[in-house]
């Protein structure tokens, strides 16, 4: 039997996220900083309900839209693993959604009264830590 | 099949209307919340549901039966945890226990014993001697343990600790994914209500104001800021969606429902000067719904 890797993830009652984001989003920063590598085997659906105190379904729900996007891939009777990393959006889609995130981050940001390159400094900084850590 | 239905219900205790033409449809296998204000006819729904009190009008039914003519061996299916948690005071725990276990085939001690062990509650204690917190665990545990259908909670985790509720809400949760028991459960807390429930149900005044998974019912509803140079305009009552509405520092924030973009262009047109939006939490969400109609905010006649 697989070990199952941990899944070092919160949750908020209370946020403006709904807890199946809040799922989704947690799993994919794991994955993309590295933590939870290509292969890793994910907690069950009922071992992370347990985990988080939440309905089960919520997490089905989480890992079905993870599965779908790509992330995870689900074996049969085996669970949910780590997905190898392949690029399943249209080009059109990837820019859609690139232009979403900014036009709302920057919304977000603008009378934060910070100049430009502190803004970009930032966010550099936080897409430097999420890149997968290379093992020499 | 639905796990509970009703029909344009109506329940009158003299002058004062608990039950206003309810129409509801609950589907099985989902854990369900009931949420309104005090009075909005929850425990009144319940109790027609269960035959303990007839109709004005109306119909309702319960695991397909109609709620005039449940039989025993039908209520033996439902589990029912009201909020006073009343058990016979005289009875010992191991006899009432045993009682339960006896009249309810499907009973799983193993369940029972999972619950009731975060309970400081001695089997040959009497219910009289319980504290408030203890009677309910001892309820709830016994509800679980009958593994039911349909399993109808009031209230159930008022006045139980932090640790024996994040308990009942694990036992709870089990029951509905392994043994897909369908659960109707009212409560006030929305933190639980967001980590339990699938469906949300809010009524109000005896009615059914909004049924949606929580996830999108906060997901449709916004604040909305507004900044009007000089007066609030008499018109922003009639905004469309419009939920709750308060004036904080010289900015107007409004709660507004279903509506996306277009109150922005509304709000313009009404004379804001700026506008802005965000996303809010389901407590701020539910709250905003239910102070919509809430007695405290009905202007007088």
């Amino acid at each position: 039997m697989s070990r199952r890797s941990p899944l070092m993830l919160q949750i908020a009652t209370g946020d403006p996220r709904p807890i199946n984001r809040q799922i989704t989003d947690g799993v994919k920063r794991l994955i993309a900083a590295g933590e939870l590598a290509v292969g890793a085997s994910l907690p069950s659906v009922r071992g992370l309900a347990l985990q988080l105190s939440i309905n089960p379904n919520t997490v089905a729900k989480a890992y079905a839209e993870l599965t779908a996007e790509g992330w995870l891939e689900a074996r049969a009777g085996l669970g949910v693993f780590v997905a190898p990393p392949r690029q399943l959006l249209s080009d059109h889609e990837r820019r859609r959604r690139l232009d979403e995130a900014v036009d709302r981050f920057v919304g977000a940001v603008i009378g934060l009264d910070y100049p430009a390159e502190a803004i970009v400094a930032r966010v550099a900084g936080e897409l430097a830590q999420l890149a997968p850590k290379k093992t020499a | 099949m639905n796990a509970l239905e009703t029909n344009g219900l109506v329940l009158r205790y003299g002058a004062k209307t608990a039950l206003d033409g309810l129409t509801l449809a609950l589907p099985r296998g989902a854990i369900h919340a009931l949420v309104g204000a005090n009075g909005a006819g929850k425990s009144s729904l319940f109790r027609v549901l269960l035959g303990f009190t007839s109709a004005t009008a109306g119909s309702a039914a319960i695991l397909g039966c109609a709620s005039t003519a449940l039989t025993p061996e039908l209520r033996g299916r439902i589990g029912f945890v009201n909020e006073e948690h009343t058990l016979p005071g005289w009875m010992r725990i191991d006899t009432l226990a045993r009682l339960q276990r006896r009249q309810y085939p499907h009973w799983s001690e193993d369940r029972y014993r999972e619950v009731v062990r975060h309970f400081d509650v001695l089997p040959t204690q009497k219910v009289a001697q319980l504290s408030r917190g203890e009677r309910a665990g001892v309820n709830l545990a016994m509800a679980l343990a009958q593994r039911p259908e349909l399993l109808i909670l009031d209230e159930p985790t008022l006045g139980l600790d932090v640790v024996a509720k994040r308990a009942f809400l694990d036992a709870l949760m089990a029951a509905g994914f392994d043994d897909e028991a369908t659960i109707v459960y009212c409560s006030h807390q929305m933190e639980e209500v967001e980590r339990l429930a699938d469906n949300l149900v809010i009524l109000e005044r005896g009615r059914l104001r909004l049924m949606a998974a929580p996830h999108e019912f906060t997901a449709r509803t916004a604040l909305w800021v507004a900044e009007f140079p000089f007066q609030e305009p008499r018109a922003l009552e009639e905004l469309p969606g419009l939920l709750q509405r308060q004036r904080i520092d010289g900015l107007t924030h409004l709660i507004v429902y279903d509506q996306g973009e277009e109150t922005a262009a509304r709000l313009k047109l009404l004379g804001a000067r700026t506008v802005q939006h965000m996303p809010v939490s389901l407590d701020r969400a539910v709250n905003g719904m239910l102070a919509a109609g809430h007695v405290s905010n009905s202007r007088a006649a």
